[in-house]
């Protein structure tokens, strides 16, 4: 039919640009397992619910494709980071946490992260198996900081490690991570 | 900075992953502006966990794509189409705006211009105004001059009511009259102020009776050891009518 089955990356912003609906089904066939995996690996208990913000993300990105700026990073990166802000927003959400009764969710955040022997284990996906090669101590920092979305200082503040301490470790984590990933 | 170092410092992890502070990502945004190889390092490690990513994708649920395509169509919908009623209203507004903005254009305008001829004249009072001043300044400065000389001018037996000041700078030879009681001359004759300067007059200029009280600025002279006024026909003598002379005055300079 002359429709394009495939398309490099340029061209697919360019056609999403366009407000091009074959384009952004191309989009969501391949990207859409991907976001759905890192945005369970946030939201962990519930399948409704992340499937809602599976759906929030792509229609955020529909929107927001003009503001997507290919000399800071690929497109995949620039969804990554949407689908990881939506879920983390969405943690911390009141709906959210008045939906999980019988657990007061800032404190079970705190009690679980700060106790690296506690960290959830159970269907590790994605980026968490990485984080399973990770020493304890780091591991928990980088679980809070890009699975929570807690910054440094409240990291630091929380953990009760010097902040200069949280940084190295992540940094180091983050090394590690990435030649996990050759 | 050690770009290598930089590169292996985890940094290109921190940014791609969403994890660095603000200043850290200006500070890498800068600094790939400079050094390709920090680029081609970055893209290296996006690709790398794309693929990681794409390898580990969890399938949603397929009606979370129906969702999605339902959302954008109608978002679509909503911003292209326009029903006609609005569309006519919004036109029929827009004549009513022009017709009002019109009317105002023009009352602004009239508005405008008499208020442009309004400014200008005061403009024009405030510059004359001015000038007046300045002129007042310098007089009454020259007048309060310690240089300056000040003539008491008495009556003569031909006049004994008649006094006036003459104010004298020797130094920048100004002469300033101020009338203090002249009587009122037919209006073919003026009174005519001289400097007797080694015993010869010199006209230093005219003036009327009603210039009292005003600071009148006469013609200048360097030397003087005395003045004089005389009644002369209007505009004035080559050289004064002794006979007729009103008041004198002394200078402390003769010589």
């Amino acid at each position: 039919m002359g429709i394009p089955t495939t398309y490099t990356e340029q061209e697919l912003v360019l056609a999403l640009k366009e407000r091009n609906n074959q384009a952004f089904g191309f989009l969501y066939d391949h990207y859409a397992g991907a976001l759905y995996s890192i945005i369970k690996q946030i939201i962990v208990d519930n399948n409704e619910l992340a499937s809602d913000v599976l759906q929030e993300v792509f229609i955020n990105i529909w929107r927001k494709i003009d503001t997507y700026d290919p000399s800071k990073g690929r497109l995949f990166t620039w969804m990554l980071n949407i689908a990881r802000n939506a879920s983390i927003d969405t943690l911390r959400s009141k709906s959210y946490q008045n939906s999980q009764k019988n657990q007061e969710l800032p404190d079970n955040v705190y009690k679980e992260a700060a106790n690296p022997f506690t960290l959830p284990n159970v269907d590790n996906i994605g980026l968490k198996k990485v984080l399973e090669t990770l020493r304890p101590e780091h591991r928990v920092l980088v679980e809070m900081a890009y699975f929570k979305g807690f910054t440094h200082e409240e990291i630091a503040e929380i953990m009760a490690i010097p902040l200069g301490t949280v940084k190295t470790r992540i940094r180091n984590a983050l090394l590690l991570l990435r030649q996990f990933l050759k | 900075m050690n770009i290598k170092e930089y590169i292996e410092s985890g940094i290109i992890e921190s940014y791609v992953m969403g994890l660095a502070s603000e200043s850290e990502r200006a500070e890498f945004e800068r600094l790939s502006a400079q050094h390709p190889e920090l680029v081609a390092a970055r893209r290296k490690f996006e690709e790398k966990l794309e693929a990681y990513a794409s390898e580990n994708a969890v399938p949603p649920p397929p009606e979370v794509k129906v969702k999605v395509f339902k959302a954008i169509i109608n978002m679509e919908n909503s911003t292209n189409a326009r029903p006609s009623g609005l569309l006519r209203f919004v036109a029929a507004a827009a004549v009513v705006l022009l017709v009002a903005m019109g009317y105002l254009y023009f009352q602004t305008r009239q508005e405008n211009r008499d208020l442009s001829s309004a400014n200008d004249r005061l403009r024009d009072k405030v510059t004359e105004t001015d000038s007046i001043l300045k002129q007042i300044i310098g007089e009454q400065k020259a007048i309060s001059d310690s240089n300056t000389l000040v003539v008491n001018m008495v009556g003569t037996k031909a006049a004994p009511k008649s006094s006036a000041n003459v104010y004298w700078d020797s130094a920048s030879s100004k002469v300033y009259l101020v009338v203090r009681n002249m009587p009122e001359l037919p209006s073919d004759q003026q009174y005519q102020l001289w400097a007797l300067i080694d015993g010869k007059p010199a006209d230093l200029g005219v003036f009327d009776a009603r210039d009292q009280k005003v600071i009148l600025q006469m013609k200048g002279t360097k030397r003087a050891q005395a003045f004089a006024i005389t009644i002369e026909k209007k505009g004035g003598s080559p050289s004064p009518t002794l006979e007729k002379m009103q008041s004198q005055g002394k200078t402390m300079l003769t010589q």
